[in-house]
């Protein structure tokens, strides 16, 4: 009995150390989305921070900024750095989950002006263009190259799929309807503007065979034959190409997104959620990630560490940035339920 | 049993005293499910639902203004609810011959087909769409088929509209009219049918007068089950359909999640239960719920007869094509499994393992199965308790409160989980409870009391109250009679009811996305990371696995319990 006694205490003595342990070494608890993004992250960014510093990463997914809301108001917070879109960071700012980030904390002076942000680091770069099926358009035929042709169902006939959300297939309607890059948000800031961008999605619609809601969906339906043709993003397109599907995209008219690593209000490894941060912006760690993801780093220090094979696949160099709008995530946070209302109503129908 | 009971007239006042203890104890079955709900349902979601009337922390109505302003919301509740009745009597005509079928062939047959009607359950909601995707495509096998024997010019388009979210839906759902519906039919007396028949009944007054008010109360269940989930469903119509098939649940999602309008999404919560509530006041005024699941005595069940009418041999080819419909996903993801692509393409162009290495190789996959299982099971206990003691008290309580506690008890169904989810996480995250399950238990028990409930209840309408009074009066104990006349006579409505438990548990996402963390997750959950924002074929070996230790468990209790089943 006493035997007995001993081991038991000996035991919890033995799940003491090991608790205590690790509370005092390091960790990091990170929030992503899954899926190759995620599988990215780790082999560029995660395991060589770990390796590095010591720190312990802790990985989870599926940082919905309703999920942090709930966390933080319930204060169990359990989430250090997160993966926003431009639009899920804004709309986390504007509910106040995300903290601040100055410059003491991160310096981000070397990173593309488009892409900088206050409350988040960003992490990278990617496009949304037109892809399109080898079967249907071979090469050296006529090919479809912009947002208008993709809209010129008489001299690209055939089906096509775009994004069930508005952000980035409005812009490329507009753009398609022979809008400046530079002048979309101008254009869609007055109400004849979302009028004109409306008709737009009235006049694809017949020939949208596929809403799609998970960026694989595109090369599905253009691998399948579903469409011919497809608003989708470069990473994706890149890695049907990658493993054989006759795809093609073309660079000619895109609306770029970045990616965001957040700071989550009352992390409880702020320290190491920073140093992480701090890790991942830095050219040498940007220029890793495009390795494993056909995304562009945030930061043109990063370009030349970068061989050339490989910038090809990617949205960061010079003269594509230069042709790119910008998703602005500020005009989507704040017109973004209006607009997606709008264009469900009008595809309802 | 060898002492007589005298069987004397008691007085009035014993009665009305017996009566009186009887009503209590009633109401004391009923209380746990009853006190859990209010609990764990009512009062996290009425918190919730509060939302809805505040704009700005400011009582007002300007979240239901915009509701009625904006047409977009009118549109989306018609969609809802036309699907949803779609659907239920889709499930129901495909459902009848079918589970006559399974009711009607021997034991070994049928389990082959029981197999059949649980399979769509083992293969998460996100797999069974991908796979009716690449089933159905312009350029899939069913197309290619169709214009090669030359039925058809031109592909049909059965994706992304109408057909599409009836095909997805009526699949996964169908399976809960068939079992309580096989329940009804072993219940029927074969000589009934045997009897209408030598009189000269033609097939269809057969079904008219003698199979269709025998089967009612089990119709009736299933057919409340599926249009109370149907209500609520999106990941299936938002695959399948397209943007004019677009589903409240979806809406309230989005604006939960995305938008983050919880205001709103309460407005849109609070419309969707009350038109669930008018449907169900609709359902009872047109059909008379009541007079529809009037008790009809079940005198046992004879087998029915060998010999089958045309109009039953007709039933039988239809039963076939129903058994088909559902397998008919399995077919295409078995050979996608041992694909070697990352995309899924149909037919795969190679075939390996790569996939299933994966899922062996990684522990994720494997400790998220255990966990699944773990939590599926715990559920499907409080689930198949709190449910049939909740069914046997209200049975014995008046008409009066039997409406209002069904209509209590079922309602939660067609609140869609993420409003659920989301409420719970409020009320349990503070305890702790999220990271050590005890939250997703509750919030599954949540969803899956009710499938037990009404199953349990169906089962006993069409109990024979004679019996049970006749045991009663022999001298048996409650406990006795209880094993000895009810459980023989509800034990399939009580398998159906613990199976439908579990595959709530084991195939929720939602809730499972806002009640588990990284360290308890569940298998669909992490099937949902690895399908919903990317493609992992590794989901969809995972899935074969399920479907492959099904195929076991039925092999095995084939093997096994052949003699049981032939002695029967």
């Amino acid at each position: 009995m006493s035997k007995k006694l001993q081991k038991i205490s000996t035991l919890l003595c033995v799940a003491a150390t090991i608790s205590v342990g690790s509370a005092q070494g390091a960790e990091l608890n990170f929030a992503s989305w899954g899926g190759a993004y995620q599988n990215a992250i780790r082999e560029s960014w995660l395991k060589p921070f770990s390796k590095e510093t010591g720190i312990k990463v802790n990985e989870d997914t599926e940082p919905q900024v309703a999920k942090i809301r709930a966390m933080i108001d319930t204060q169990t917070v359990a989430w250090d750095v997160v993966t926003e879109n431009g639009a899920r960071l804004a709309k986390g700012v504007k509910l106040g989950v995300f903290e601040k980030i100055t410059p003491d904390m991160v310096n981000q002076d070397h990173v593309i002006p488009g892409a900088r942000h206050d409350y988040g680091v960003p992490s990278e770069i990617f496009s949304t263009l037109v892809g399109y099926s080898l079967k249907e358009f071979p090469n050296g035929k006529l090919q479809p190259k912009t947002f208008a042709d993709f809209w010129n169902v008489e001299k690209f006939p055939g089906k096509r799929t775009m994004q069930d959300e508005p952000s980035t297939v409005i812009e490329a309607a507009l753009i398609a309807d022979g809008v400046a890059p530079t002048d979309v948000y101008k254009v869609l800031a007055t109400p004849a503007g979302v009028d004109r961008a409306m008709k737009q999605i009235e006049k694809i619609k017949p020939y949208v065979a596929v809403w799609w809601k998970n960026g694989a969906e595109p090369v599905n339906a253009l691998a399948s034959g579903e469409v011919v043709m497809a608003l989708g993003w470069n990473g994706r397109f890149q890695a049907g190409i990658d493993s054989k599907i006759p795809i093609k995209m073309s660079w000619d008219n895109v609306v770029n997104q970045v990616g965001y690593f957040a700071l989550v209000k009352g992390a409880p490894n702020r320290d190491s959620g920073i140093k992480f941060l701090n890790y991942m912006i830095q050219p040498k760690a940007q220029a890793e990630f495009s390795k494993y993801i056909a995304y562009g780093p945030t930061t043109e220090k990063a370009i030349a560490l970068i061989d050339e094979a490989r910038i090809e696949r990617l949205p960061s160099t010079p003269e594509r940035l230069k042709a790119a709008l910008f998703l602005d995530s500020e005009f989507w946070e704040q017109n973004g339920a209006t607009l997606t209302e709008r264009y469900n109503q009008v595809r309802a129908r | 049993m060898s002492t007589a009971v005298p069987l004397m007239p008691a007085p009035t006042a014993v009665m009305r005293a017996r009566r009186h203890s009887r009503n209590k104890m009633a109401v004391l079955a009923a209380l746990p499910l009853i006190v859990f709900l209010l609990l764990f349902f009512i009062g996290p979601i009425a918190s919730f639902l509060r939302e809805a009337f505040y704009a700005d922390d400011q009582l007002s109505l300007a979240n239901f203004q915009h509701l009625v302003n904006t047409p977009i919301y009118r549109i989306v509740l018609v969609n809802t609810l036309t699907i949803a009745a779609a659907v239920t009597v889709a499930c129901v005509v495909i459902s009848y011959p079918l589970a006559y079928l399974m009711a009607t062939v021997g034991p070994r047959v049928a389990q082959i087909l029981f197999f059949a009607v649980l399979l769509p359950f083992w293969s998460s909601a996100l797999v069974r769409t991908t796979a009716w995707i690449a089933l159905l495509g312009k350029n899939g096998p069913l197309n290619a088929l169709l214009t090669t024997v030359g039925v058809v010019d031109e592909p049909i388009a059965f994706l992304y509209n109408f057909t599409g979210v009836m095909i997805g839906m009526t699949h996964v759902l169908m399976p809960f009219v068939v079992l309580p519906l096989y329940a009804a039919f072993r219940g029927m007396d074969g000589a009934l049918t045997q009897a209408a028949q030598s009189l000269g009944a033609r097939s269809l007054s057969i079904f008219r007068h003698v199979v269709l008010p025998l089967t009612s109360p089990g119709v009736v269940a299933g057919a409340i089950i599926v249009f109370m989930n149907a209500v609520g469903y999106y990941i299936t119509p938002s695959l399948m359909g397209g943007p004019a098939q677009r589903m409240v649940a979806e809406l309230i999602s989005d604006n939960i999640t995305k938008e983050l309008n919880w205001g709103l999404a309460a407005a849109l919560a609070s419309v969707l239960l009350l038109a669930v509530i008018l449907s169900l006041w609709l359902f009872n005024r047109l059909f008379g719920l009541d007079k529809l699941i009037s008790g009809t005595s079940d005198k046992g069940s004879t087998a029915v007869s060998a010999q089958r009418t045309p109009g039953g041999r007709l039933s039988v080819v239809a039963g076939i094509c129903a058994a088909v419909f559902l397998i008919l996903p399995i077919i295409v993801v078995v050979p996608m499994s041992f694909g070697t692509s990352e995309f899924p393409i149909f037919p795969p162009p190679e075939y390996g393992l790569r996939w299933y290495t994966n899922f062996l190789e990684d522990s994720k996959w494997v400790n998220a199965l255990w966990s699944s299982l773990k939590v599926g099971l715990i559920v499907t206990v409080f689930a198949t308790v709190l449910g049939t003691t909740a069914a046997l008290g209200v049975e014995k309580m008046s008409s009066r409160r039997k409406t209002w506690l069904d209509a209590f008890f079922i309602v939660p169904m067609s609140v869609p989980a993420i409003l659920t989810g989301v409420a719970l996480f409020y009320l349990t995250a503070p305890w702790g409870a999220v990271s050590n399950s005890v939250a997703v238990v509750i919030g599954h028990t949540v969803l899956a009391a009710p499938y037990v409930y009404i199953t349990i209840r169906a089962a006993l309408r069409s109990l024979d109250t004679n019996l049970e009074l006749a045991a009663l009066g022999l001298g048996a104990s409650w406990p006795t009679m209880f094993r000895l006349v009810m459980l023989p006579a509800l034990l399939p409505s009580l398998i159906g009811g613990a199976v439908f438990a579990f595959v709530t548990s084991f195939d929720d996402v939602v809730m499972a996305l806002f009640l588990t963390t990284v360290r308890n997750r569940t298998l669909p959950k992490l099937m949902y990371e690895g399908i919903a924002h990317d493609f992992d074929p590794t989901v969809i070996s995972a899935s074969c696995i399920l479907i492959a230790a099904t195929a076991l468990i039925l092999l095995g209790r084939l093997a096994f319990g052949n003699k049981k089943v032939s002695t029967k």
